[in-house]
């Protein structure tokens, strides 16, 4: 068998973390019921040790595609390596982990290599011609199912989507294998004056267990305290709705919904959030969801699996308080 | 600065929507500019008033189309192209779209071309990226903040991977979030003024596209409700029985590591 | 292009677009301003739009699937009580041949339709360059000048026109301010109506409700439907839906303490009414403010200097029994609006006596003479011994007449005055049935 489905894994999005290992392995899986084997494409700068948390994926093969160009956060000289290096391999599919910035590059790879591309499934499978997978649209209101034909066929596929079981037995790591890609020199091109957020400032919220979740009900420097405080205790990231990033009160990085992060924690605490479907389509996905609102009728309370009408000015306190008892307790 | 706009007309995605055999059917009478695409026009009204130049705006779709782009002149813009086209919407993917636009486009002269960063309906965010490789030319996605600065355009960009700011020379493609601003809203003198605006349509066939590069090359096999989430209990009291009742209802393993 | 519109109509509902459809053929330059985001897009509510008036209008829609939903070749009225129905009940072949006595519409659908037709004959009329109709647009206020209308303000610029055409619906501040409208409305003399539209299949509801090709039923319900709130039900026939609700007195509703959507939860529960609409979908609600028809809400004058008000925001509206009437008068009052501000323009001349015409051809019209000769009915419809005891008092009849059993049946004329024992007094019964009589 020679025929392959790729992983394409980007530096820039930081070190291989247990849910990345179970999306690869996830893909491993829908690879192999196809009859494919699966192998790793990992792009940019990293350490051996990065590489190595790949053990267990039930990889076949792995491929490295490195330069000083791609120590740049920019898009231009990522797509000019993967784009080669997907010449080169020439898989039946490349496989990327969904999020904002994959959106573009899928985009470019799509019409620099006449290939399709679905993106942001929620779940997939390869299929004779192609793949085929489910995608949330009109805000994921809906699910579609959609289907392409044509090699190379191009995925990216939202973390925490996966249900892989853990591979079967430790399965040894191949070699990496060094992949040379040229970057053209083009007179032309975007140039970067200045990274804003530096690498150690990320949060991922996208990857995230629990979440306090700011709304427009945290009005004041003392509520967005609160919510600090209740996220410390919970050992939980914040995110925040559309209306406090863009009102300057959280970083825009902290954005969750349509336009932002899709996440799904396993404990999601919406605080102030009335739910617009342009927020509930970012955190749909959360196991559990509690909703603290002044507002009984509020959208946010109809996916709520608590929902605690009230002030959270008053809440917050009691519920921050009841924390720090349980914490000295245990 | 000359800018060409991509826009898109879709369904208001606060519109009801329903499915029927497994075809998803908005309702057709409320067609809205695509909310990212506003930021778009927005954008480069916002820059072609302050440093000079035009704002004509692009759009590949159905007949009925035509209102969209009149409520886009009507925000300020100066021209606009319409390729009318008969596709159906799901035969018309993003690749598809690209393929109208980026053709249309090397007829066009620009120093710029905007696209919101995706679309409202299908959320694929591939069309931008897509038309700046046809086109050959340098491209910023999810922008959210646009500046002009001696012949280059500087672009705060923003992803979940971090912020940059980026210099982007003409001619180039940004894609616009809709963090970058809120649209303007049409006075009705801007709508009477867009009646007599240039608005220019050319079917596809004159764009001289092949069938074969005007196949879809994704399908949209069918369109099934999300599974829905029931509501849970809402609790309605004093705010000591509220986080009381809260930490007896909440199973404890979501608030352990 | 003269920066001067012959006429300016605010307001993209059914008076609104009449108007400007009548204009658009005339060749006089117009604005038509909606502060919807498209006709029909502020507007809830759907009905029956009665009379033959939109085959003027747009000759020949009979033959479009589009914009209307059903036409009405059956009709019911139901008094209920909490278990039964007692009805009269009409239908017949001599009205599936157009013209249609009426048909069933959703406004946010039928004033787009209505909206297109507009804009296709202005574009193909003689004025197609200097005609528009604009949407998203809040008029801040008409622009007098020595007592005349001369234009508008909105997004705090001013659009002068020759006349303007009030068309904005039951909220009418603009009437109010150029002080056509002086007293506060009381809000004894408003409704609220509340409604349900339920998704059927197709084939499902055209059987149940014995549906033929596009024709379709009115029900309306008078009695134990509205928890002893002033008001009645309704349910009639889209193309794949019914419409069903209720118009309930606001001020009774308000003293009662009732909400409107409990009200309506319970007439959906009622035996009858459950099942005519079991297995349907609910997939929209909605409620909204509609004027009585209270002849003495209509402002005593419609007109002023270069100043024409048109449907409900000048309350043509007639709810006698039957019927809510107010798409019809409102078509009818904006046809005879715009044809007055033709003959204003031929004129050249814009003023009160030129425009009074107006009044004149409203009053001669069926509009007026319903509303005037239905006074009667409008006030029969306050009195709670109609809307509170009639019902039972009919169902209690109907049940002792329709009842089959192995004894001897009495005298129709005997179970009537027993029933009327039992639920009023024959004093009530003659006041109603003089004031019923009157008003007929």
């Amino acid at each position: 068998m020679s025929e392959w489905v790729v992983v394409c894994l980007d530096s820039r999005d930081g070190e291989i973390s247990a849910s990345t290992l179970s999306w690869v392995r996830e893909c491993q899986s829908r690879a192999q019921q196809a009859g494919y084997q699966t192998g790793a494409l990992v792009i940019g700068p990293g350490s051996k040790e990065r590489i190595e948390k790949l053990e267990g994926a039930g990889l076949s093969r792995i491929w490295r595609v490195q330069s000083e160009a791609l120590e740049s956060p920019l898009n231009a000289p990522h797509l000019q390596a993967i784009e080669q290096a997907l010449r080169t391999i020439a898989p039946k599919a490349a496989v990327f982990p969904s999020s904002e910035s994959s959106r573009e590059m899928l985009g470019a790879l799509a019409s620099a290599l006449d290939a399709p591309a679905l993106p942001d499934l929620v779940s997939y499978s390869f299929t004779e011609e192609g793949a085929e997978g489910k995608r949330p649209v009109m805000a994921s209101r809906f699910l579609a199912r959609v289907s392409a034909d044509g090699t190379p066929v191009l995925l990216s596929v939202r973390p925490g989507s996966s249900t892989a079981p853990p591979a079967g037995g430790p399965v040894p790591l191949p070699e990496p294998e060094i992949i040379e890609v040229k970057h053209p020199d083009r007179d032309r091109t975007a140039r970067l004056l200045e990274q804003l957020m530096p690498d150690g400032q990320r949060t991922n919220l996208a990857e995230a267990e629990k979440i306090v979740a700011a709304g427009r009900g945290v009005r004041d420097p003392e509520g967005v305290q609160l919510i600090e405080e209740l996220a410390g205790l919970l050992n939980a990231s914040i995110g925040a709705s559309r209306a406090l990033t863009e009102s300057g009160v959280f970083d825009p990085s902290l954005q969750i919904g349509q336009t932002g992060k899709v996440v799904s924690p396993r404990l999601y605490i919406a605080v102030g959030i009335s739910g617009a479907i342009q927020h509930v389509a970012g955190m749909i996905n959360s196991d559990f969801i509690v909703a603290i609102n002044r507002d009984p009728d509020a959208p946010i309370f109809d996916i709520a699996d608590i929902g605690l009408v009230g002030d959270l000015y008053k809440i917050l306190p009691l519920l921050i308080e009841e924390l720090k008892k349980r914490g000295g307790d245990g | 600065m000359n800018i060409v706009v991509c826009i898109k007309q879709v369904p208001d995605i606060e519109a009801p929507a329903r499915l029927e055999g497994g075809e998803l059917k908005p309702d057709m009478s409320r067609m809205v500019l695509n909310a990212y695409d506003a930021s778009a026009v927005e954008a480069a009204l916002v820059l072609t008033e302050k440093h000079g130049g035009e704002v004509s705006l692009l759009l590949a779709g159905p007949e009925s189309a035509s209102e969209t782009i009149r409520k886009a002149l009507a925000m300020g813009a100066h021209r606009a192209l319409h390729i009318v086209t008969d596709i159906s919407p799901d035969e018309m993917d993003s690749a598809n779209s690209a393929i109208l636009l980026a053709e249309a486009l090397k007829k066009m002269e620009f120093d710029f071309v905007f696209c919101g960063k995706q679309s409202q309906d299908s959320d694929a965010g591939l069309a931008g990226a897509m038309i700046a490789q046809k086109l050959g030319v340098p491209f910023v996605g999810n922008a959210t903040a646009l500046e002009w600065s001696e012949e280059e355009l500087v672009v705060t960009r923003q992803d979940d991977r971090g912020r940059e700011r980026i210099a982007l020379p003409s001619p180039g493609l940004v894609t616009c979030s809709n963090d970058m601003n809120e649209p303007r809203i049409a006075g009705l003198r801007g709508i009477m003024q867009a009646k007599s605006k240039p608005l220019e349509t050319t079917p596809v066939s004159e764009l001289g596209l092949s069938a074969a590069e005007l196949k879809a090359r994704t399908v949209v096999r069918s369109v099934e409700e999300k599974p829905g989430r029931q509501a849970g209990v809402k609790l309605e009291g004093e705010p000591e029985e509220l986080v009381r009742e809260m930490f007896r209802l909440l199973p404890e393993e979501y608030l352990n590591e | 292009m003269d920066d001067t519109f012959d006429c300016i109509i605010v307001g993209g509902g059914v008076a609104g677009l009449s108007a400007a459809m009548t204009l658009a053929r005339s060749g006089l330059s117009f604005l038509l301003v909606e502060r919807g985001e498209f006709p029909g897009a502020k507007n809830v509510s759907g009905g029956i739009l009665w009379g033959e008036d939109l085959s003027r209008l747009v000759p020949g829609f009979e033959t479009e699937e589009a914009g209307w939903e059903r036409y009405i070749n059956h009709r019911r009225l139901s008094f209920l009580d909490s278990q039964s129905a007692f009805s009269l009940d009409f239908k017949s072949e001599r009205f599936d041949t157009p013209p249609w006595t009426g048909i069933s519409v959703l406004r946010s659908r039928f004033d787009r339709w209505l909206a297109e037709k507009t804009e296709a004959a202005i574009s193909e009329g003689p004025a197609a360059g200097s005609s528009l109709i604009a949407t998203g647009i809040l008029v801040d206020e008409i622009l007098i000048e020595e007592g005349r209308a001369v234009g508008i303000r909105a997004g705090g610029e001013s659009f002068p026109a020759r006349s303007v055409i009030l068309a904005e619906g039951v909220n009418n501040l603009l009437t109010r301010q150029v002080g056509l409208q002086h007293s506060r409305v009381p809000d004894d003399s408003m409704l609220t109506g509340v409604k349900e539209i339920i998704r059927f299949d197709r084939q499902v509801l055209e059987n149940r409700f014995q549906l033929r090709g596009q024709s379709g039923v009115t029900y309306e319900f008078v009695g134990d439907s509205t928890l002893g709130v002033e008001g009645g039900g309704f349910l009639y026939t889209n193309r794949d839906s019914v419409s069903i609700g209720l118009v309930l007195g606001l001020h009774d509703l308000r003293e009662k303490g009732h909400k409107p959507y409990d009200i309506l939860s319970r007439f959906k529960e009622h035996p009858v009414i459950r099942d005519m609409i079991a297995g349907g979908e609910t997939v929209e609600y909605s409620s909204h403010v509609v004027s009585s028809g209270d002849r003495n809400l209509i402002p005593k004058e419609l007109c002023m200097d270069g100043l024409l008000v048109c449907g409900e925001a000048a309350h043509l509206l007639m709810n006698n029994g039957r019927a809510i009437q107010g798409m019809d008068f409102a078509m009818r009052s904006g046809m005879l609006a715009a044809e007055t501000i033709l003959e204003a323009h031929e004129a050249q001349d814009f003023g009160l006596p030129v425009l009074k015409g107006y009044q004149k051809k409203l009053d001669e019209s069926f509009v007026m003479k319903q509303i005037n000769g239905f006074q009667g009915a409008v006030e029969l419809l306050h009195d709670p011994v109609l809307y509170r005891k009639v019902p039972p008092l009919l169902c209690s009849f109907g049940q002792k007449y329709f009842s089959v059993r192995n004894e001897p049946s009495r005298k129709a004329r005997r179970l009537f005055a027993e029933s009327v024992k039992e639920h009023a007094s024959w004093r009530e019964m003659i006041q109603v049935g003089i004031k019923g009589l009157r008003s007929l």
